[in-house]
């Protein structure tokens, strides 16, 4: 039938199109309608999903089949990831696993020190100043450290560096040494001496990075605000499908969100960015500034919550974990925020309405802020808060139902199980916690409002990446950690989407394909949904649509 | 004299970081302080000596500036090496449950910045709680261990001093003896304005300088900073080259920096220690030999 013919006086706006996609499938997201081969398009909105003629009440549309053989889903949603994810790209990558960068362009994991010589030589040709790698991870390694021999024979004129993907070790050539005058003298112990009193080259920490990082003119602050950083997270999220990212721990100075709004708010730009306000100093500072971002938000930029470090990592042994702790007999980790802040900040947040994203790897981390979150929801009621306990990696099924209970939502790090699952199991906290690490399928059956996240550039952005971890929980050398853990994949592709967009309380918004929300969608090569979930990481990424505009790099 | 000093102010929270700053901002000293804080809402200045204030900057008349500290602090830092004139001195506050030596180390590293020590404030009053609650109890003790001085606030009570000593912690300072404090701290051992050879009268502190200290080889050097008197806070020398050029030599704690310089202003030698653990003979001893 023929709806647009039978009642022409019901189209409202003749100067608005209507698009309608058609697709091979449109997988949606919502129960009430899981798949639809048509979607139909007004303002940047979906005004109808089902099939060719669900647009046909609202009048005249244009048939648009540039996706026709495409698979559709709703915009992806990565709900804990970085800014400085896009803007490493600026130098050279030398890191173990494949990876495309935000141009498109493909590079080969690094397996050998030559490979990266050769590679940085090539970096070194195309600039005539410093040559910088980033994501090194000398797994390869098995015999000798990196060290400044390696480097020099990348260049001996130039300062050559290479940051380790933990972003906790560089290696440096012998230019780059001098020219910070890093010799036998030079007191500090993260400045390594080989066996002969002088520097090998590696750098551990900060402190001893910083002096080469500030020579060699390179400002981390610039990786997470610059023009570049935020057009290279854009371009990354419509390789990988994400349509709404989180930009977790900034600081957001003014001049940082003028920056932000002016990027943002370009019609082509296609990428919602969900920044969260580090939360550090006095909490009624923070809530004071909080609740000012709040009042600049776009729909592109959604300002307004903080976000709060508490212990480490566990890889570092630095997260605060209960009662066996470290396997290795390590001493308990650290907090970065005193218990004492975070019942402080807490209760700060809550009684002035600002949303948390809690960042807590330990278990010990997730029950005390569970205990401030409990404290602060007893003084000061609010429902609807949806503060966020980031990362999760060891909660157990007892945590998991205190923040069910108190409406905390959990996002939980799922890719941490392939990229350091067997390392935890050997290493941090013994083979019986690591198989019960980042436990989706306890989240999901104690209730909690749950997401998985990639925490890019710790690990490449990619949901589909990381819902294939959530989905089969198989480690880099192919073990599966807590198979009890596994989670399906209709449910995995519902916590990259619905799922993110519930714990940014965007989900009236975004996350699902059904009428009234923004018509963001990742476009797929193949069905995501097809077999049991073993090549949910292989499905291809054509791109994405935002707002209705198609964007297919 | 080579590299901007960087002393570290570590302490639990409510220990009394700020209050400390607040004392130091304010004092006699004459020199251009840059102080990095977490928060300004409890940096409390003279109107008289405000010059301006920014989000995060506030600028005294008397040259100091006050700083939040804003994304990465080492950068932050290096921000201020980029400061036209230089400040004379960095003081940070470390952050409540934060170690001060990781922020000190970048003095170790960076050769335009030099290590000034780190003082560590002890919570008169709430130690004996903070050091039995077993979520925080072992940052709190690295805080104090980290420390080459520790400062006791708010109280002047025996039982601080044996659970310092019960961490082999042997000696300290009280907040209250500004004067102690800031003698310590900010690097007080400019090498011309004292009488050769001289120790300083002070109820708490001994200053001992020598203008004329004989040459030494690395290996001597070495030597004298492998075996160094324990109750020595700071040492500054400049001193000759048996051969040609000059060492300077910092120590403050346990931290020790060696230079190689190939021309100097003077040369002189300044120690200081807190008087009840140091005294001039065991300085001549030590360094002289005599």
């Amino acid at each position: 039938m023929e709806w647009a013919k039978l009642r022409p006086t019901l189209r409202t706006n003749d100067m608005t199109e209507t698009r309608v996609f058609k697709a091979r499938k449109i997988l949606t997201i919502d129960p009430l309608r899981p798949t639809a081969s048509h979607v139909a398009v007004r303002e940047g909105r979906i005004l109808a999903v089902g099939d060719g003629d669900c647009a046909a009440p609202w009048g005249d549309f244009t048939m648009d089949n540039r996706l026709a053989d495409t698979v559709i889903m709703p915009g992806l949603v990565e709900g804990h990831a970085h800014l400085m994810a896009g803007a490493m790209w600026q130098f050279t990558y030398v890191g173990y696993h494949d990876r495309t960068d935000p141009d498109g362009r493909a590079w080969a994991g690094i397996d050998t020190a030559d490979a990266m010589i050769a590679r940085l030589r090539d970096g070194a040709a195309q600039s005539n100043e410093k040559v910088f790698g980033w994501g090194f991870d000398p797994i390869f390694l098995s015999s000798e450290r990196l060290n400044k021999t390696h480097l020099d024979q990348v260049s001996t004129d130039r300062p050559v560096a290479v940051l380790f993907s933990n972003f906790h070790l560089m290696c440096v050539n012998s230019v780059a040494l001098e020219m910070a005058g890093y010799d036998a003298d030079t007191p500090l112990e993260g400045v390594v001496k080989g066996p002969d009193g002088t520097p090998t080259g590696e750098l551990q920490e900060m402190a001893a990075m910083f002096p080469v990082l500030r020579r060699m003119e390179i400002d981390f602050r610039t990786l997470s605000q610059s023009e570049d950083a935020i057009q290279s997270y854009g371009k990354i999220a419509t390789r990988a499908g994400v349509t709404t990212m989180t930009d977790l721990y900034s600081m957001l100075e003014d001049e940082d969100i003028a920056l932000m709004l002016r990027l943002t708010g370009a019609d082509d730009y296609p990428l919602r960015i969900v920044p969260a306000l580090g939360a550090s100093g006095a909490p009624a500072h923070v809530a004071d500034k909080a609740l000012a971002l709040r009042e600049q938000s776009t729909d592109k930029l959604r300002l307004g919550a903080v976000k709060l470090m508490t212990d480490g990592s566990i890889q570092g042994w630095t997260a605060r974990v209960r009662w066996p702790g470290y396997v290795g007999g390590q001493p308990n980790g650290i907090w970065n925020t005193a218990p004492a802040e975070i019942f402080a900040l807490t209760e700060e947040m809550q009684r002035r309405g600002v949303q948390m994203h809690i960042h807590v790897n330990g278990d010990e981390a997730a029950e005390v802020s569970l205990e401030a979150l409990e404290a602060a929801a007893r003084a000061h009621p609010w429902p609807g808060a949806r503060h966020v306990l980031q990362h999760c990696q060891m909660m157990d099924r007892a945590l998991f139902s205190r923040a069910a209970e108190l409406g905390v939502a959990c996002n939980i790090f799922a890719n941490h199980l392939w990229y350091f699952g067997d390392q935890h199991a050997a290493l941090t906290i013994g083979p019986d916690r690591a198989s019960r690490m980042d436990a989706t399928r306890t989240a999901l059956d104690t209730g909690v409002m749950t997401a998985i996240h990639s925490d890019a550039p710790v690990t490449p952005l990619g949901p589909l990446f990381t819902a294939w971890c959530a989905v089969n929980r198989e480690t880099m050398t192919g073990q599966v950690l807590g198979p009890e853990e596994r989670i399906s994949v209709s449910e995995a592709l519902e916590l990259i989407t619905l799922g993110a967009a519930r714990t940014l309380r965007l989900d009236h918004d975004i996350g699902s394909i059904e009428p009234g929300k923004r018509a963001d969608f990742a476009v797929l090569g193949d069905d995501p949904t097809i077999g049991d979930g073993a090549s949910l990481k292989d499905v291809p990424v054509l791109g994405t649509v935002f707002g209705g505009r198609v964007h297919l790099p | 004299m080579t590299g901007l000093p960087l002393t570290v102010i570590g302490g639990y929270l409510g220990a009394g970081k700020t209050t400390l700053i607040n004392q130091v901002l304010g004092a006699a000293h004459g020199l251009r302080l840059a102080v990095l804080v977490n928060d300004f809402g409890a940096i409390n200045i003279d109107a008289a000596l405000l010059q301006s204030a920014t989000e995060d900057t506030i600028e005294l008349t008397n040259g100091c500036i006050c700083c939040t500290m804003s994304g990465d602090l080492f950068f932050t830092i290096g921000d201020l090496l980029d400061r036209d004139p230089r400040p004379d001195h960095i003081l940070i506050e470390a952050s409540g449950i934060g170690d001060p030596a990781k922020i000190a180390a970048v003095s170790l590293a960076e050769k335009e910045l030099r290590y000034a020590g780190i003082i560590t404030v002890a919570d008169g009053l709430n130690i004996a709680e903070q050091l039995s609650d077993p979520r925080i109890s072992e940052q709190v003790k690295s805080q104090l261990r980290s420390a080459d001085l520790v400062v006791v606030s708010k109280i002047r009570d025996f039982h601080v001093g044996s659970l310092l000593q019960d961490m082999d912690i042997p000696r300290w300072a009280y907040a209250d003896d500004l004067e102690t404090v800031a003698a310590l701290m900010l690097d007080r051992t400019d090498l011309s304005a004292r009488p050769a050879s001289d120790a300083q009268s002070h109820p708490a502190y001994l200053h001992w300088s020598d203008t004329a200290p004989p040459a030494l080889s690395r290996e001597d050097i070495y030597l004298r900073l492998s075996d160094m008197p324990p109750g020595l806070l700071r040492l500054k020398a400049l001193v000759p080259d048996k051969t040609s050029g000059f060492w300077e030599v910092h120590v403050v704690g346990r931290q020790k920096q060696v230079r190689r310089r190939d021309d100097v202003a003077s040369i002189g030698l300044v120690a200081i220690g807190l008087n009840d653990a140091l005294s001039q003979a065991e300085i001549r001893r030590w360094w002289l030999g005599t």
